[in-house]
């Protein structure tokens, strides 16, 4: 496993490399500048950024500075804003993250729940309500969903503020965000659980007369989550990217909207810091799940 | 009946785990405190008279107390140092949270700040002297004239890489620096290099406002990161507010300062601002009663709120949206100078500009027909556009002046047909790309040219594009015809002409820039506007400005649409917000009830 690890954390690096170079000259390709504005910046405080900012060498000594500076740490300043952009990313991050987190959990609980019951009450009411809300929460996009939570319970019910300075509230977003997800799992936890629970060991757990809520959570459904924890990599890459609808209509200052910003405004160092950012966390993530697996399944090898 | 059992118990510990977890959200996110429509303004920059923004009366519940102001006036902005802000929102913060020599009044009237008079300006007009009054920064320390040196210096700075610096070009120079004498702390003798009419109104534009020397260079010892002192909240300012918190892309929350020389007259307490560019989620949270007070409206609601609406309001701008040809284009090949502003010209006339401001803008836009808008002034006490500098019956074009574009076309060696239907068919024929940024407004406007061109069978194709992409097509001249805007930066045509030059990155219509044989000469209009910047005769100089003006029309590259104006919502229960044509809003001595 140890080998399995290293290996996969060389790959990981050149993953990232590739990312970082292909980003690099994507965004320099595509039209537009940082400094572009409905009031043009003059010819010499255009000449004076180009040059602080390194603009002005060819694109290959770019990337090779943009990377040195990288590996020393220094992530560089937002060519739009002049704010430094790791104190940025850190920043939005951790919004990012507690309400992605929170989002993923939520997912995670309730869509392990609902599976479960939807197995376990096969071609009852519940399993056919449970398969109805999945259906509808796989098919409504989360911008959707946002816009009509923002009007049912902020406008119409008038439950939670649409904005507040001092106590911005998580719940509808997290709702809008988890949903999707949340679906997903359900219908996954539901597959794994009924195929688990028609296997020779569920049936010899209950001739043995093994009460039913342990065959249940110590047999079925721990075998039932291999694949749901399979989908966990992307749903967190699905909650970041997703993210940037939902915190723009819930004014949350997090990752995804800024990674958008950044994109509009040609900030190069912004994108690129993000884009390595993201890619780094993907790589983590999906590492973690493989190591899950072994976890959970300790017949899984990785040879 | 186990399995039953088991069954409900995950339903219910699903239900328990639900309301658990939102009320879990709910308790940790309390410590968590920090797009473009045509219609109405749009344009990135500005600043100087008028327009009160305060005639509402309606219902309507808002949320904080009654000293705390919630608004929305844009996203997040890029600076808060008043030198290198040149956003409208951003000018909007830097009003509120700094002071300069002179403001402006509810009536739009220029008026001393720290200033103690308006200056005294010697014979030759070249000459200002200001005294100030004895002020402090919010911190405590001393404000005077060194203060105002050092910030305007800073800003002419190369490194400083300010967008604003050309407005210190009237100031002469002493070497690198400005020409500006202190006699004493509270005294500023500033010599310019011509008579300058519009001075005292450059003297409040917030590029002018001063900042404090001693945390801009803790900031940032080497000079490469320039606004880096004003990026997070607590910095020091000298204005009506000091910003206490700042979460990014989310919040501001402005307090008063005890500092500030109007202290006692400033009535708000606190302004609490959105940091949003969501229509939908500003508007919500706008009749939610999150928001007292808003400049940003969806496209869609205004017919619904616009006159019906008493909180609905409009302010007049100093602006004008426009399109432009690119005078270099091959559509002009072959064409002779003449010629080619007569199909220009004819394109200008079949624009129905009436039905654009009725059915797009719906903000009650004055047609244009001028490029300098309505309401500037001449910078020799009176105003610029009169009754007879009218180049063309805005309220007539379109089908009213049908007739005169075809013989405009044909005058330009064009043969068209007429359909009987009252539409022509042209040969031989035109076919334009007209370039804009994505955004419903700019499409909708596209499209009702591409209709009003139709009639005398000119193909018009609309090309949209990402706003970053669409400002480096403008500027290299990539298009037949796009669409335009100026918002003046201070109340003088002169900021309205001299974005033709042929040296001024403005000056997308390419005039004198190619070598196209079909664009029009183009060196005595810089004369023009050069003699403009130097000349001592106001009278003349207001001539000059319309010789200008008559020579930039006459070519037809540029088509005035309408001349801006901006929208806001404000609750009855607030009052005493003020703005100005260049888009700067005052909320120091709002109420709120």
């Amino acid at each position: 496993m140890v080998k399995y690890t290293i290996k996969r954390i060389i790959l990981a690096i050149v993953s990232i490399l590739i990312v970082s170079a292909i980003t690099f000259f994507v965004m320099n390709i595509i039209p537009g500048g940082p400094f572009n504005k409905e009031k043009a910046t003059s010819a010499e405080a255009q000449r004076v950024l180009e040059e602080r900012y390194n603009l002005d060498k060819p694109l290959g000594q770019q990337y090779v500075l943009y990377m040195n500076n990288l590996i020393h740490g220094d992530w560089g300043i937002s060519l739009h804003s002049g704010r430094d952009i790791w104190g940025e990313i850190s920043s939005r991050f951790k919004v990012s993250a507690r309400l992605g987190g929170m989002a993923a959990v939520v997912a995670i609980i309730i869509g392990l729940i609902l599976g479960s019951v939807a197995a376990l009450t096969r071609n009852k009411w519940p399993d056919r309500l449970i398969v109805f809300l999945t259906t509808l929460g796989t098919a409504m996009p989360s911008f959707i969903l946002a816009t009509l939570l923002l009007l049912v319970f902020c406008l119409k019910l008038g439950w939670v503020p649409v904005w507040s300075s001092s106590k911005p509230n998580y719940v509808l977003p997290i709702i809008a965000l988890s949903l999707y997800p949340m679906a997903y799992i359900t219908r996954l936890t539901k597959t794994s659980m009924l195929d688990a629970l028609n296997q020779d060991y569920i049936r010899t757990a209950r001739a043995k007369g093994v009460p039913a809520w342990k065959v249940i959570f110590k047999h079925a459904l721990r075998n039932a989550l291999i694949p749901v924890v399979t989908y966990i990599g992307p749903m967190v890459a699905y909650i970041l990217t997703g993210s940037m609808v939902v915190e723009n209509i819930f004014t949350i200052g997090g990752l995804g909207s800024s990674f958008v910003t950044s994109i509009t405004n040609r900030d190069y160092t912004m994108i690129m810091a993000t884009t390595i950012f993201l890619a780094i966390l993907m790589v983590v993530a999906n590492l973690l799940t493989d190591i899950a697996y072994k976890l959970i399944d300790p017949r899984i090898t990785f040879e | 009946m186990k399995k039953k059992l088991v069954a409900v118990l995950l339903a219910a510990s699903m239900i328990v785990g639900l309301t658990a977890c939102g009320s879990g959200n709910a308790a940790n996110s309390t410590d968590n405190s920090g797009t473009d429509n045509a219609a109405t303004t749009d344009e990135g920059d500005a600043n100087a008279s008028s327009a009160d923004a305060t005639d509402t009366s309606n219902g309507g519940e808002s949320s904080g107390g009654s000293g705390i102001l919630n608004i929305n006036l844009a996203s997040e902005p890029d600076y808060l140092d008043p030198a290198l802000n040149s956003s409208v929102d951003g000018g909007c913060l830097a009003v509120n949270s700094f002071a300069g020599l002179y403001t402006y009044d509810q009536n739009g009237e220029l008026i001393p700040q720290l200033a103690t008079a308006m200056p005294e300006v010697s014979d030759d007009g070249c000459v200002y002297t200001v005294h100030l009054m004895e002020s402090k920064w919010s911190n405590g320390d001393d404000l005077n004239a060194q203060d105002f040196v050092y910030s305007w210096n800073r800003v002419i700075a190369e490194e400083t890489a300010a967008d604003y610096a050309y407005l210190f070009d009237v100031i002469a120079r002493n070497g690198d620096a400005l020409a500006i004498e202190t006699p004493d702390d509270y005294t500023m003798v500033i010599t310019l290099n011509s008579p300058c009419p519009y001075f005292n109104d450059l003297m409040a534009f917030p590029t002018f406002f001063p900042v404090h020397q001693a945390s801009v260079e803790a900031a940032n010892p080497d000079g490469t990161v320039p606004g880096k002192w004003a990026q997070e909240a607590g910095f020091v300012c000298n204005g009506a507010y000091t910003l206490q918190s700042w979460n990014h892309n989310e919040s501001m929350v402005y307090v008063k300062n005890p500092n500030y020389y109007d202290a006692a007259n400033v009535t708000m307490d606190e302004l609490h601002f959105m940091l949003s560019a969501d229509d939908t989620a500003i508007y919500a949270a706008y009749n939610s009663g999150d928001l007292d007070y808003i400049d940003t409206v969806p496209n869609d609601e205004i017919s619904s709120l616009n006159g019906i609406n008493p909180e609905f309001g409009i302010l007049d701008n100093l602006g004008t949206y426009y399109i432009g040809f690119n005078v270099n284009d091959s559509v002009f090949d072959g064409k002779t100078v003449e010629e080619a502003a007569k199909m220009r010209h004819a394109m200008c006339l079949l624009i129905d500009r009436g039905f654009i401001v009725e059915n797009v803008g719906q903000t009650g836009q004055v047609p244009a027909d001028s490029f300098v808008p309505l309401g500037m002034a001449d910078g020799n006490g009176g105003e610029f556009k009169q009754a007879d500098t009218s180049y063309y019956d805005a309220e007539a074009t379109g089908a009213g002046m049908l007739e005169e574009a075809v013989a405009l076309l044909e005058e330009a060696g064009y043969t068209l047909t007429d359909n009987g239907d009252g539409s022509y068919s042209i040969d031989p024929g035109i076919s334009i790309t007209y370039l804009t940024n994505d955004g419903t407004g700019h499409i909708a406007i596209a499209e009702s040219i591409q209709q009003d061109l139709a009639v005398v069978g000119i193909s018009m194709d609309i090309q949209s594009e990402d706003w970053n992409v669409f400002l480096e097509d403008r500027k290299q001249g990539n298009f037949t015809l796009a669409r335009e805007g100026w918002l003046a930066d201070y109340n003088d045509p002169v900021n309205m002409l001299e974005i033709f030059t042929s040296d001024s990155g403005n000056n997308d219509m390419q005039l004198g820039k190619g070598s196209s044989a079909a664009a029009p000469a183009w060196g005595d209009y810089d004369a023009m506007i050069n003699e403009v910047r130097n000349t001592t005769d106001f009278a003349a100089r207001v001539n000059l400005m319309h010789e200008a003006e008559d020579m930039l029309m006459e070519t037809w590259a540029v088509i005035p649409l309408y001349y801006y104006n901006d929208v806001y919502m404000q609750k009855s229960n607030v009052d005493g917000i003020f703005a100005t044509v260049f888009g700067m809003k005052y909320f120091m001595y709002s109420t709120k009830n």
